[in-house]
C-alpha cells in the first residue's frame, strides 16, 4: 500500500482496489437489476397512491370551506339585491319628470298617444 | 462514475415515465451502491436490500433532483442513508466479532484462500471502524468521489471529510500490517 501523508487528496490506488474485491458483491449485477427494476412499477403506483391520499385528505375541508363560501355569498348577494329592489312597480315605470302612470290613468281625456309613445322610445 | 451529461439525460427520460432509463441508471450505478450498503451494512444481503430500496427512494425523489448537479452523489446519499436507516432499524448485528487471528496475523493459507481471507481481513477491519468512517474511506478510495462530494453525500464539512479518510486509511494499514502479499 502507498503509505501517503495525512490527508492525501489523491485516493490511494491499491488500497482502493482492494477494498473494492473485498465489497464487491459475488453475484451477478444482472440479478441485482431485475430485482430492483420488478419493484419499479409498485413503486409509482404507491407513489401516485399516496398522491391520491394527500389530495383526499384535502378534499374533506375543501368542501367545507366550499360550502362556507357559498352560504356566505347566498347571503351577501341577498342582503344586496334587497338594498336595491324598487319600492313599487309604479315607482319603478315613474318617469323621472312628469305625473307618472297613475295620472296618465287616471286622466278624464285620453293622452296624446304620439307624447306617449315619444316618452317611451325617449328615455 | 457515469458521465453526468448522460445522467441528465437519463433522469430527464425516467422523469418523463421511461422505464428503461431508469434502467440504465441503475445499471451503471449498482455496484457502487451495492459497494457503500455493503461498506455500511456488512453482510450482502442486507447490503443489497439497502441498495434497492436506495434507487427505489430516488425513483420516486427524482423530482427534487436538480440536474445542474451530478447524480452520483445525489444518489450516493440517498443509498448510504438507505443503509444507515435500514441498520438502525434492523438492529442489525454488529458485524461478527473481529478473528484477531485474521487481523493480527495468523497462519497464512496458501494460494487458493489467500485471495479471499485477505478479503475477509478487510471487511473485518472495516467493520472495526466507525460508520462515517468506513463511508468515507470508501466513498473516496474505492468510488473516486472528490473531498467536496462526499461532504455532501454525508452531510459534513470537507475537513471532516479529510479526516475521517485519513484516520480509515491509517487504522486498516495498522490493522493489515501484517499483511505481506500484494494486494493485487
Amino acid at each position: 500500500m502507498i503509505e501517503s501523508p495525512s490527508f492525501d487528496h489523491r485516493p490511494d490506488p491499491e488500497l482502493g482496489a482492494a477494498l473494492r474485491a473485498a465489497l464487491e458483491p459475488a453475484d451477478d449485477q444482472s440479478v441485482f437489476l431485475a430485482r430492483v427494476m420488478a419493484q419499479y412499477d409498485n413503486v409509482l403506483d404507491r407513489s401516485s397512491v399516496a398522491m391520491f391520499d394527500v389530495l383526499a385528505s384535502w378534499f374533506r375541508p375543501g368542501m367545507v370551506a366550499a360550502a362556507a363560501a357559498l352560504v356566505l355569498g347566498i347571503l351577501f348577494g341577498r342582503t344586496i339585491l334587497d338594498r336595491m329592489s324598487p319600492e313599487s312597480i309604479d315607482a319603478a315605470l315613474a318617469p323621472l319628470e312628469g305625473p307618472g302612470l297613475a295620472a296618465l290613468v287616471t286622466a278624464e281625456d285620453p293622452p296624446d298617444p304620439s307624447v306617449v309613445f315619444t316618452s317611451l322610445v325617449e328615455p | 462514475m457515469g458521465s453526468s451529461g448522460d445522467d441528465a439525460g437519463l433522469v430527464a427520460r425516467t422523469r418523463a415515465g421511461d422505464r428503461a432509463a431508469f434502467g440504465i441508471l441503475v445499471e451503471r450505478y449498482a455496484g457502487q451502491a451495492r459497494r457503500v450498503a455493503r461498506a455500511v451494512l456488512g453482510d450482502p444481503d442486507d447490503a443489497d436490500d439497502a441498495a434497492q430500496d436506495g434507487f427505489l427512494s430516488a425513483l420516486v425523489k427524482l423530482g427534487q433532483y436538480d440536474s445542474r448537479r451530478p447524480f452520483g452523489p445525489w444518489l450516493m446519499r440517498i443509498v448510504a442513508n438507505a443503509s444507515t436507516d435500514r441498520r438502525r432499524r434492523r438492529n442489525v448485528r454488529k458485524v461478527e466479532p473481529l478473528d484477531t487471528s485474521l487481523v493480527g496475523g495468523g497462519p497464512r493459507p496458501d494460494a487458493a484462500a489467500m485471495r479471499s481471507e485477505l478479503n475477509q481481513r478487510l471487511r473485518a477491519a472495516l467493520a472495526e471502524l466507525p460508520e462515517r468512517r468506513r463511508k468515507a474511506v470508501v466513498l473516496f478510495d474505492v468510488e473516486g468521489y472528490s473531498h467536496a462530494e462526499i461532504a455532501g453525500i454525508l452531510g459534513i464539512p470537507e475537513g471532516t471529510v479529510r479526516s475521517e479518510v485519513f484516520h480509515a486509511r491509517r487504522r486498516l494499514r495498522t490493522l493489515l500490517a501484517d499483511w505481506k502479499e500484494p494486494m493485487r
